[in-house]
């Protein structure tokens, strides 16, 4: 070790953030639009990535079986929200009867996957990937595309929440959302878009993730959740630019602590970084320390 | 209501036994939570014991034997109404298989109160030495187990290990013993790390074996886990020969690493340790016979237990306390216990058996018996553990080199 | 009964008074005070631990097979007592951070960050606790009181005594002007800062003195079952509580009860008859799957529990009604409802 951060685990970091980030923008936009803190959406990630596997085992590419995770995990969303969460808001669940009923329905997909396939282990069938150095840092062929479809979601999101109307909107009933039904926004059809956005990078992160673990069983997704809230508090929940930051922060302070110290504390120490950021800036560091505020809790 | 273990006509003392009730295995293990394959892979040793004594015709005048499921979820905290309910609750329960490392420390001293024999499945070391009389072990200890590994690598020429163990409870009770082992035997610990159970990413901790140049790593961790590690050792260094512990050789370990590094490389850089059970022989045409008639029964894919020594252990355990029962002409766990001590260890001019339906002809033609299982013979020491010896077995179920009891004493 | 079902039996009613002092303190925290604890089974684990290497002897004398801090061997019922103390002060320093002015579900989210740190502190760190072993063999308190067959019905007293100890206080504590304050603080804080309460001060108050309590029901358990390791605190376990709570009756003592007899009892022991179907291990999973429905449906047939929170009607400052759409006097009623979204 002669630099002073060792720039291996940089690389490290960036192949955990750029998991991380999908998942946690994922997380954080939809609970920006609509104020549900899902906390299925860990075995909903297993849910797509078992979807993904099973392209994967009839024969579909890489590929292919990132779209299917994609579009499984954006319909199975969607469907979430309309026949599950909605009912129940609309019925007059509060914000804490939400929280159960979303850990709820996290408990079931991943009995329900527990039941049905069994306690197995599942891996994809990938041909053996060659590694590349690049400046100091390693990765191989998958964790290139892993970084790569990271950045182009990232963009693609960013340019969609800015340049188009959809996107405007979006913002606009995430900021406020009585507002926005008022100004003329169809709030609903927003919800729906952010649901199925959500869910896709959802569907994305649970085959990327399971790409670099290589191997994974009902639980995978839903062990990976609080990381996730992690990197999208840090942020500033409800900010998809702030959770990217987030899981950046997150993904390099592991790695790069795990070459100081035992590996076993780098969970340790991303944790504390969030709590520290927490007393100094309720909201996060891209937060609005007001919208968290309880008084209109 | 409910009837007790005692009830349904056991007769106690000596009389013997004319029940005709069927009796029951219960087989207390995870079924769910983090450790929910290690429940199926006992009754996958159950099933099959239960269906060949029913094939020989039951045990006395009990023609059926059943083995009934009991989640203990793997913590303490659940783990002990669960076994207090199935003691309570079970009619003419007779023996159980269980509990793992888990919940052995809360519930062996319940079974044990309620004179109740279990064959636990745990490789925690606090049981080397214990006085609980119904508690029985056919498997090695973990520390035990350590020392074979360190042995075998030291037999290999190797001279730089790296430990790399799960912070999991398992996997911790084999660390200690490994080191110390080859330590002792002259070689040199060059890292010891423990992983985090399934990260997304283990590069950091691969990084800091690639940089201690190992010849071998020790290795025990969760298929997940292990998989995630290897995958990324093979990319950022090179794979080098691993020595794994006896929960490495699990069915879901081998799928798992196998998918991340594959079969070949598998098959090249790993063996894992495993208790030694002999691969041909009478008994094991009697195992892969009782095996085959529950084929359907058994978690699936069934051809992954027929040369898994663990179910194989969990198979010769129920076998032993039927014959057991068998000996002492009664069900009951108090009257027949002794009896499970005498039927393995043997007593001089004792006839050996390898199957029940043998034994019992044996025990009818008033023959004293010794029984020989599928894992080999079984001799219990004072604490009611059998160590036995460790064999190391590849990927592929190839089984290589056995370790004496006198090669694994030199690592102590 | 045989001997067998006195274990049983008496072993149901430990775990049910220590569900029911769990439940109290969740309802404390949710039901009364608006806070959604997702640490609370941390605080359970902390009183069970500090129980724990109190009653234990010296780490070094042990056969060398745990290793853990302390090692005592104080005798009863001062471990019971100082784990109360530990997790309430475990339970300030979590408050100062968690307790905030932030937004309820916020506060979950750093309550979950906080229990799973705690998970790896305490798996990771072997001579705290044995790490992912845990501790076991804990010596049985006041065993050489009684013979072995009475020891079962003497910590079925304990217990009870216990759980009657703490209702005496749970209940001053619920029905006094504090409980009034904390229910009408539940959903509108801005009415009771209004009335001149610091809220964050009153919450750190019930947060620190109900998790206090959640540390006596740790120490109790684990002073029976004689064993504890991280797999006994995973946060699905608060779940179960959670669960409880809901079912028996939100912001309801007597609910709580009910719930405490009906969740982790009553069915959790109910479903351990299901015959096994299928593959082995399939029953299980899908025992799961039905906890995890059991929740929502409450909360959407009976969101109010089996035993529903007495309405209590208390005289309304009418400023509280400023600035607020709501009305305080009924702290159950939902912002959909306040807001008439629902005939």
């Amino acid at each position: 070790m002669t630099a002073v951060v060792p720039v291996y685990s940089l690389g490290f970091g960036l192949v955990t953030a750029s998991i991380l980030a999908l998942a946690a923008v994922g997380f954080t936009l939809q609970f920006g639009v609509t104020n549900i803190l899902n906390l299925a959406f860990g075995d909903l990630m297993t849910a797509s990535a078992l979807v993904g596997y099973g392209v994967n085992v009839i024969g579909g590419t890489l590929a292919e079986s990132l779209l299917a995770g994609a579009v499984f995990g954006a319909i199975a969303s969607a469907l979430l929200n309309r026949y599950v969460y909605t009912p129940f808001v609309r019925h007059g669940t509060k914000l804490f009867g939400m929280v159960i009923v979303t850990l709820s329905t996290g408990i079931v997909i991943q009995n329900f996957i527990l039941g049905w396939f069994g306690a197995n282990f599942f891996s994809y069938k990938v041909a053996q990937t060659k590694t590349y150095h690049v400046v100091g840092m390693y990765f191989t062929s998958i964790q290139f595309m892993i970084m790569g479809l990271a950045i182009a979601v990232m963009i693609v999101v960013q340019l969609l929440l800015t340049q188009t109307r959809l996107g405007k909107a979006m913002r606009a009933t995430a900021a406020n959302p009585a507002l926005a039904q008022i100004s003329g926004i169809a709030t609903d059809r927003v919800i729906d878009v952010a649901w199925l956005m959500s869910g896709a990078l959802c569907g994305l992160a649970g085959v990327v993730l399971v790409l670099n673990t290589t191997s994974f069983q009902s639980t995978t997704g839903n062990d990976f959740l609080v990381v996730i809230i992690a990197a999208a508090m840090l942020g500033g929940v409800g900010r998809p630019l702030g959770a990217l930051v987030g899981a950046v922060i997150l993904g390099i302070a592991t790695e790069v602590s795990a070459a100081y110290m035992s590996p076993s504390y780098k969970e340790v120490i991303a944790f504390v970084v969030l709590v520290i950021v927490l007393l100094v800036r309720p909201g996060g560091l891209f937060g609005n320390a007001d919208a968290v505020r309880s008084s209109n809790a | 209501m409910l009837a007790s273990f005692a009830a349904a006509g056991i007769a106690s003392g000596s009389s013997v036994d004319t029940g005709t009730a069927a009796l029951t295995i219960g087989v207390f293990n995870p079924f769910s939570g983090p450790d929910a394959s290690f429940g199926p892979e006992q009754m996958a040793g159950c099933l099959p014991a239960a269906a060949a004594i029913e094939a020989a015709g039951g045990i006395l005048k009990h023609k059926t034997l059943n083995c009934k499921a009991s989640d203990s979820r793997g913590d303490p905290a659940d783990a002990v109404p669960a076994a207090s309910q199935l003691i309570a609750t079970t009619s003419n329960l007779v023996g159980i298989l269980g509990p793992s490392s888990d919940e052995a420390s809360a519930t062996v001293p319940i079974f044990n109160r309620s004179k109740m024999p279990m064959f636990a499945d745990t490789g925690q070391a606090i049981f080397d030495k214990n006085s609980y009389h119904y508690y029985f072990r056919i498997q090695p200890a973990d520390d035990a187990g350590g020392y074979a590994m360190a042995v075998y690598a030291k037999d290999k020429g190797y001279k730089r290990a790296v430990a790399v163990f799960g912070n999991d409870i398992g996997a911790q009770g084999t660390l200690p013993t490994v080191t110390a082992g080859f330590k002792h035997l002259g070689g040199k610990i060059a890292l010891s790390e423990t992983l985090p159970l399934d990260q997304s990413s283990y590069r950091s901790e691969v990084e800091a074996v690639a940089a201690a140049k190992p010849d071998v790593i020790f290795m025990e961790a969760d298929p997940q886990t292990s998989a995630t590690f290897f995958a990324e050792l093979q990319q950022l260094y090179h794979l080098v020969p691993i020595v794994g512990t006896t929960a490495t050789i699990q069915s879901p370990w081998f799928s798992a690493v196998r998918g991340a590094i594959g079969a070949k490389n598998l098959k090249k850089y790993y063996v894992g340790t495993q208790p030694y059970a002999p691969t041909k022989g009478p008994a094991i045409v009697a195992w892969t016979k009782a095996l085959r008639s529950v084929w359907t029964k058994v978690s699936q894919p069934a051809s992954q237990w027929i040369t898994n020594t663990y179910p194989e252990s969990n198979y010769d355990s129920v076998i032993l306390m039927a014959l057991a029962m068998q000996a002492a002409k009664s069900t009951t766990p108090s009257a027949y216990i002794r009896f499970i001590v005498k039927v393995a260890n043997g007593s001089p001019g004792a006839v050996v058996v390898h199957s029940f339906a043998q034994g019992k002809k044996e025990l009818l033609a008033g023959k004293e018996i010794k029984y020989v299982g599928a894992t080999g013979e079984i001799h219990f020491d004072r604490s009611n553990n059998s160590p036995g010896l460790f064999e190391m077995v590849s990927s592929d179920g190839q089984r290589g080199a056995v370790l004496s009891a006198a090669q694994v004493n030199l690592a102590k | 009964m045989s001997q067998s079902m006195v274990y049983y039996v008496t072993t149901i009613l430990v775990y049910l008074g220590v569900d029911i002092l769990a439940c109290w303190s969740f309802n404390l925290q949710y039901g009364v005070a608006g806070i959604l604890n997702f640490a609370f089974i941390m605080f359970q684990a902390v009183g069970a631990y500090t129980a724990a290497v109190l009653t234990l002897g010296p780490s070094s004398g042990n056969g060398g097979f745990q290793h853990y801090i302390l090692g005592w061997t104080l005798p009863f019922p001062i471990p019971i007592l100082v784990a109360g103390v530990v997790a309430a002060a475990l339970a300030y320093v979590v408050g100062l951070i968690a307790l905030r002015r932030l937004r309820a579900d916020y506060q979950a989210m750093v309550m979950l960050v906080i229990s799973v740190i705690a998970t790896l502190v305490v798996t990771n760190e072997l001579g705290l606790f044995n790490g992912p072993a845990g501790l076991a063999l804990i010596p049985e308190p006041l065993s050489s009181l009684v013979s072995s067959g009475g020891y079962p019905w003497l910590y079925v007293g304990v217990t009870a005594a216990i759980c009657v100890i703490v209702y005496l206080f749970v209940h001053r504590v619920t029905s006094s002007p504090l409980g009034r304050t904390l229910r009408a603080t539940r959903d509108n804080q801005d009415a009771a800062q209004a009335l001149g309460k610091d809220v964050v001060k009153l919450r750190l108050f019930i947060f620190v003195f109900s998790n206090a309590i959640a540390g006596i029901s740790g120490a109790l358990l684990v002073e029976f079952i004689g064993a504890w390791s991280p797999g006994s605190w995973l946060y699905v376990e608060t779940f179960v509580i959670l669960t409880a709570v809901i079912v028996g009756g939100t912001g309801n003592n007597a609910g709580v009860i009910m719930g405490a007899l009906l969740v982790p009892i009553a069915f959790n022991e109910a479903t351990r008859f299901i015959p096994p179907f299928g593959r082995p291990g399939l029953v299980d999973a899908m025992q799961w799957v039905v906890i995890g429905i059991l929740a929502p449906i409450f909360l959407w047939f009976w969101p109010r529990g089996i035993i529903p929170e007495r309405r209590r009607r208390f005289k309304v400052p009418a400023i509280l009604l400023v600035g607020s759409d709501q009305s305080p006097t009924r702290p159950e009623m939902t912002t959909a409802e306040a807001k008439g979204e629902v005939d």
